[in-house]
């Protein structure tokens, strides 16, 4: 006589089949949601930051420019937010709308950072490296991933420089201005240096070659380096 | 759109395995006390007369090995025949086994090559006892093996047929060890489906079977090269049972190399594919049980789950590796340590079910090392199965769908 198997035990199994299927997606919606909150912090407290520097510029108006402050850590942040955002733009896929609100917000940041280092520059004469980078992730970039890869890179190199990442076709209006301010084309990818529009990939060498000072910085790193390895 | 749809399927796949492991978890736990159950009389009260046969097809190296492992088992002389049968060996099989022509428990039998089958139906015939089993001529068996299958024949009358548990004899290679793992799991799911009559093979090393099966259902035929998958499934279609000892532990060598891995896998998946075509009357029907229900469909339909979910994570590997080239060469390689950040650590939901199923397999593996050993081991096989076996299996897999697909039928060797 073959053993029955009673209908009890294929629903139980079903019913923990279930409850482990959509534990694993509450979880991972949970986890998502805590990625989310996590870069929703980190844009507010960079937020924060960029009130407290324009505050603090303007509160110092006349003083000594060396009592200001907007470093470069400032824009590690930044450049640590690109890549959390990048990260969840490929995982939760660019149509996202958490993603999307994140990247008006950071884009919003960048803006005004960029405003920021703009005053700081005419008042007081430090003109920091800035890149303005335009891309797409609709398909109709094949290059956009390779010059993404050139300026993270430059990025790790030359923590001093600035690189402002803008979507193209983010539906922001402050975006399309810094577009159409700079006369920005849809050929991408684009880059904006020096007030000069770029189009197609830079390759690392190219960027060096438009921005000299950066062959400078790395003599620079070097010598740092050096003395570091020496006094070890 | 494209890659909605693939993802659909991929989660009602997952979600299909998710559901079989959970039936075979499910199950373990309603079995646990008799995995630990030790009979109060270890000895039998009554000991059947039993035949093992032992085809062998240019086994020269390893059957003096595997007879001695007979001779050797705990059971009764007078109650135990072997027959040697050499099928058409084309090395000194024959000659090796002349030194046991005057041992009384051993009759030697020559014939011309056909076949498994054709050898071990022979040595049937010739038989008069109340049990007879095989053993394949690269297998060896535990001394108390047979008292351990022979009680269950005792204990139930309706018992059949007996499998053991088999074991990888002295692994060396990373296959061999990845494969003694896959044993260890092997054991695990068939000792789970012995309780639910839903075995579907009685492999060829040392499983035993009441002499009434091959009177009532004939003896073994001409089956895609896989007739321990035949017979089984012929005892299944006329609800014949068939119980798995776990405390019956057999060693077999396993492949050494990829290639003898290759065309021995292949064999199987072909086979029992084939086999399962054949007895396709009984898939989706109640009458057959959790076997019809449940074992098989995955023997079917469980390759191409497989598959298709290796298909869908490859892919993704691919892509993620194309990515990583187009940065190196754009930017070169780059020598600085990533910094550890949990933000990154992948919870999307396949990760997590991924993480789900390693669980899983990991039980499984304790569990059914634990029933092979009698306690758990970690060994390097655990790792090499894990990581390899998902990588190597769907060399087999495709190509025996190709040859299902277009009757190309595999080899023994």
């Amino acid at each position: 006589m073959r053993a029955k198997i009673e209908t009890k035990k294929y629903i139980i199994v079903f019913l923990i089949t279930a409850f482990v299927f959509l534990g694993a997606l509450y979880v991972s919606n949970r986890f998502a949601a805590r990625r989310t909150a996590e870069v929703k912090a980190a844009e507010d407290k960079i937020s924060l930051d960029i009130l407290s520097s324009e505050t603090q510029f303007a509160l110092l108006k006349d003083s000594s420019c060396k009592a200001f402050d907007h470093s470069t850590a400032f824009s590690e942040e930044l450049n640590s937010l690109v890549e959390k955002l990048s990260y969840m733009e490929q995982n939760l896929g660019n149509e996202n709308p958490d993603v999307i609100n994140l990247k008006k917000y950071y884009s919003l940041l960048q803006i005004k950072d960029y405003l920021l280092v703009g005053k700081v520059n005419e008042k007081c004469g430090v003109k920091p490296i800035t890149i303005i980078y335009f891309y797409s992730n609709k398909g109709d970039c094949a290059e956009c991933q390779k010059e993404g890869y050139v300026l993270t890179s430059l990025r790790e190199e030359y923590p001093e420089l600035r690189i402002y990442s803008f979507d193209y076709n983010l539906d922001l209006s402050a975006v399309k201005t810094m577009r159409s301010l700079y006369g920005v084309r849809n050929t991408l990818p684009a880059l904006v240096i020096w007030d000069e529009n770029y189009y197609g990939l830079k390759t690392a060498a190219d960027i060096e070659k438009i921005i000299p000072q950066l062959k400078r910085l790395r003599t620079l790193h070097n010598k740092a380096k050096a003395a570091d390895a020496t006094n070890n | 759109m494209l890659e909605t749809i693939f993802t659909t399927i991929l989660y009602i796949f997952l979600f299909c395995t998710l559901y079989m492991e959970v039936f075979f978890l499910i199950t373990f736990f309603e079995e646990r006390a008799k995995l630990t159950h030790k009979p109060e009389n270890p000895e039998l009260a009554y000991h059947p007369s039993t035949t093992i046969i032992v085809p062998c097809w240019n086994e020269e190296k390893t059957v003096t090995k595997t007879v001695e492992s007979l001779l050797a088992l705990n059971y009764p002389k007078d109650k135990l025949n072997i027959f040697i049968v050499d099928d058409g060996s084309t090395d000194n099989t024959w000659e090796v086994v002349q030194k046991f022509k005057d041992n009384p428990q051993i009759t030697l039998i020559k014939k011309e090559n056909g076949g498994k089958h054709t050898a071990v139906n022979l040595a049937i015939q010739e038989s008069t006892s109340e049990i007879i089993g095989c053993l394949d001529a690269d297998s060896f068996v535990e001394k108390n093996a047979l008292r351990e299958m022979a009680r269950a024949f005792n204990e139930d009358k309706n018992v059949m047929a007996v499998t053991p548990v088999l074991v990888v004899h002295e692994p060396q290679t990373v296959l061999q060890k990845m494969q003694q793992t896959e044993y260890y799991t092997g054991a695990f799911l068939k000792r789970m489906l012995s309780p639910l009559d839903a075995i579907n093979v009685t492999p060829g090393p040392f499983s035993i079977f009441r002499r009434e099966v091959f009177e009532k259902l004939g003896p073994y035929k001409k089956a895609h090269n896989t007739e321990d998958i035949e017979i089984a499934l012929r005892m299944q279609a006329n609800h014949m049972r068939i119980r798995n000892v776990h405390t019956a532990h057999v060693y077999t060598t396993a492949p050494n190399t990829l290639y003898k891995l290759y065309r021995q896998r292949l064999r199987w998946a072909y086979g029992t594919m084939k086999n399962t075509l054949d007895y396709r009357f009984m898939l989706f029907k109640k009458e057959y049980g959790i076997l019809g229900m449940i074992t098989l469909p995955i023997s079917f339909f469980g390759v191409f789950i497989f598959l298709y979910n290796f298909g869908y994570l490859a892919f993704h590997a691919i892509k993620a590796l194309a990515e990583k080239i187009v940065e190196i060469s754009t930017v070169g390689f780059s020598f600085i340590v990533p910094h550890i950040d949990l933000f990154y650590f992948n919870t999307d939901f396949v990760a997590i079910l991924s993480y789900v199923f390693l669980g899983l397999a990991l039980f499984i593996i304790f569990n059914g090392t634990r029933l092979a050993l009698g306690r758990f081991k970690p060994t390097a096989g655990i790792f090499y199965f894990i990581f390899l076996y998902g990588i190597v299996a769907p060399i087999w897999f495709t190509r025996a769908v190709w040859n299902v697909a277009f009757s190309r039928s595999s080899s023994w060797r």
